[in-house]
């Protein structure tokens, strides 16, 4: 017992963190904890959550990918306009993942097979594809979307709304992926040590150009959120998004470094973070006064750690040499 | 020793001295300075008053800006870290600091001070959460950007700083022509002068070097990495903020938006320029003739009348181009290293 309840430590704090701010919420508005309002907020986070569940292997792998946001925008885009065309969603689905996929597994292969800094690569490819959105959707964006593509975001499953419904899905099936898929295994391996991974006969540019390619078709399945929800794409959709999903991808415990990180962690990070921002609204904070405290909860989720562990070194130098006493 | 040394003949030890290793980076300047031409030939044969004078001190004032922060970007990435928040310490200093100057006249003469200060605790909060507390520096600088950023929102209340707020030599300043060039352009040459005459010759300048390209060798050389990063990123921060005042009095109204995503900009400017992004490597001199090249390619597409977007592409392309050519240019250096060590070795 005392064993699992080390091994998700981190997960019991945002669960605990959540409920923090769930109370704080509800304070600021009676109407917070009502159950449908909740479920009508988590809403909005699908589309993060999604941008998360993609950015989550990359990062185990030791790797970053900050183009994710351009590519939901392209996707997006690509949705409305088939759309738009009187294209069925279920012939638009496959052509759009396969699509935003691709443009995935471009950063993968720059990363795996040409050895570039996955920073730059992404990027450099952050602009193109933003640019790419940008010429497809055109000055006024695209409008108009045909009732089969914004079921997804006005239907409900019972009382959950079926984008909720999509999100704890992926979720799932991220959670499968990374923990019994040797896919999984293979990332978690490169991610603590690619050398010792080639060594070990780990195919480790493809789980790369995999994991690229994984990300990028779950920003074009955002994209298809964000279609089904605002019912309108352009080019500057999600612009500056990747600040929230990379904090959600830190602060459920994924390591920046590689190697370490649980789906469930990164699920508990969003539903935290998109707690906070839903209070902050209910307080009338302004947006880009909201951004603020995402980017100091980036800093602190990663930072603190390591700070407490140079205090510790200062001023409790004795116990470091003495056994833990746990 | 010496006898060995000379059974190696002279012009085979040249040959290994120069290929590799400094050729190729010289290789790599030659090419940004050719692909500049080239964009002047192109984009002068498509709109012939593309060369006009007018427009050339156009794409100098826009260089100039660029140049001054890639200075500052460059001693960042020559320690192998990144400053993603240069754009929002140059719109925190515009901000904040022309509106405490106009609030508070006592401290109008000293301006320039005050943004100095700024940008030393600021550059000094990245260093720290980079070198300390050991953050990716991407994700660190992502971090501030935003706080930084979300600081000035928060500060300014959605008002605007109007021009009448704003001291009277940095207009002046702003309009003044010195030999026919903007004062900027001036400004911005003797800036980047500077600085790179303090990474050849101050011992900070070498440090940087020795650290970006070795930081283990560095670290038993007994040189101080957090010292060394954290002063990379107070010289990067110091330099935004008082081109954020630069910027600031050219824009007249300022708003908490100032210089909003120039950091991207600053960063193609940087790598196109041949600094590489694995650190050790590149000069603030090429960092400024990438500012000029992208400040080129920006002016031409407006004069082609081509849409914004196709900036975006051309600019995230040049960015990938430009770090696969450092891929190539670093093997190339790694093995000319390595085969010299062998030469060495054997003789």
């Amino acid at each position: 017992m005392s064993r699992q309840l080390r091994t998700y430590s981190s997960e019991l704090i945002l669960v605990g963190l959540i409920v923090l701010a769930a109370v704080w919420s509800s304070g600021l508005s009676p109407y917070f904890l009502d159950t449908s309002n909740l479920l009508r907020s988590a809403q909005f986070f699908v589309i993060f959550a999604l941008m998360a569940f993609g950015l989550f292997p990359v990062v185990v792998q030791g790797e970053i990918d900050i183009s994710l946001a351009s590519t939901l925008a392209v996707g997006s885009v690509l949705f409305a306009l088939l759309s738009v065309r009187g294209v069925s969603l279920f012939a638009a689905l496959p052509i759009v993942l396969v699509a935003t996929a691709a443009l995935g597994a471009v950063n993968g292969l720059l990363v795996a097979y040409a050895g570039l800094p996955s920073l730059a690569v992404t990027l450099g490819t952050m602009g193109a594809y933003r640019g790419l959105a940008y010429l497809l959707a055109g000055d006024s964006g695209v409008t108009g979307i045909t009732p089969d593509y914004r079921l997804l975001g006005s239907s409900w499953v019972g009382i959950v709304p079926s984008s909720v419904v999509l999100a704890l899905i992926i979720a799932g099936a991220c959670a499968l992926l990374m923990g019994t898929t040797s896919f999984g295994r293979y990332s978690y391996a490169i991610g603590s040590s690619p050398a010792a991974s080639r060594m070990a006969a780990v195919p480790v540019n493809r789980t790369r150009v995999a994991a690229y390619a994984l990300a990028g078709g779950l920003s074009g399945l955002a994209g298809l959120v964000w279609v089904s929800q605002y019912q309108s794409a352009r080019g500057d959709n999600a612009d500056g998004s990747i600040l929230f999903v990379l904090t959600a991808v830190v602060l459920g415990g994924v390591s920046i470094k590689g190697g370490s990180g649980r789906a469930v962690g990164v699920l508990l990070a969003v539903v935290l973070l998109g707690t906070i921002l839903t209070g902050m609204q209910l307080a009338n904070v302004p947006g880009t006064s909201q951004t603020l405290v995402i980017g100091a909860l980036l800093i602190g989720a990663i930072g603190l750690p390591r700070a407490v562990q140079l205090i510790r070194q200062r001023f409790g130098s004795g116990q470091l040499t003495a056994p833990a006493g746990e | 020793m010496t006898a060995s040394v000379q059974t190696v003949p002279e012009r085979l030890k040249e040959r290994l001295q120069i290929s590799g290793g400094s050729a190729a980076l010289r290789i790599r300047f030659m090419g940004v300075l050719a692909f500049q031409a080239l964009l002047m030939v192109v984009f002068t044969a498509l709109v012939p008053r593309f060369i006009g004078w007018g427009n050339v001190q156009s794409i100098l004032f826009t260089a100039a800006i660029l140049a001054m922060v890639a200075a500052g970007q460059t001693l960042v990435v020559l320690t192998g870290n990144l400053d993603l928040s240069v754009g929002s310490i140059m719109g925190l200093s515009a901000y904040v600091v022309y509106d405490l100057a106009s609030q508070a006249p006592v401290l109008k003469p000293y301006v320039v001070l005050v943004a100095i200060i700024f940008g030393v605790v600021l550059g000094a909060i990245n260093g720290f959460l980079v070198a300390v507390l050991e953050i990716p520096s991407i994700v660190a600088t992502l971090g501030t950007l935003s706080v930084y950023r979300g600081f000035v929102s928060f500060y300014a209340h959605a008002r605007e700083v109007s021009v009448g707020e704003l001291p009277q030599w940095a207009r002046h300043l702003a309009s003044a022509n010195w030999l026919g060039v903007s004062a900027y352009v001036w400004l911005a040459v003797a800036l980047v002068l500077l600085v790179g005459f303090a990474l050849r010759t101050l011992p900070w300048g070498r440090k940087i070097y020795a650290y970006g390209s070795n930081p283990r060798a560095a670290y038993y050389y007994g040189l101080s990495s957090r010292r060394i990063v954290i002063g990379a990123y107070i010289g990067a921060g110091v330099i935004a903020a008082l081109v954020g005042l630069l910027l600031g009095a050219q824009v007249g109204n300022i708003n908490s938006l100032l210089a909003d995503g120039i950091e991207l900009q600053v960063l193609a400017a940087v790598v196109i320029g041949g600094v590489s992004i694995w650190g050790g490597s590149g000069t603030v001199y090429g960092a400024a003739m990438g500012a000029i090249v992208l400040a080129t390619i920006n002016n031409g597409l407006v004069l082609l009348g081509v849409q914004e977007f196709y900036r975006l592409i051309f600019q995230g392309a040049a960015i990938v181009a430009a770090v696969a050519v450092d891929a190539l240019v670093q093997r190339r250096v790694q093995s000319a290293t390595n085969r010299r060590a062998i030469m060495e070795v054997t003789s």
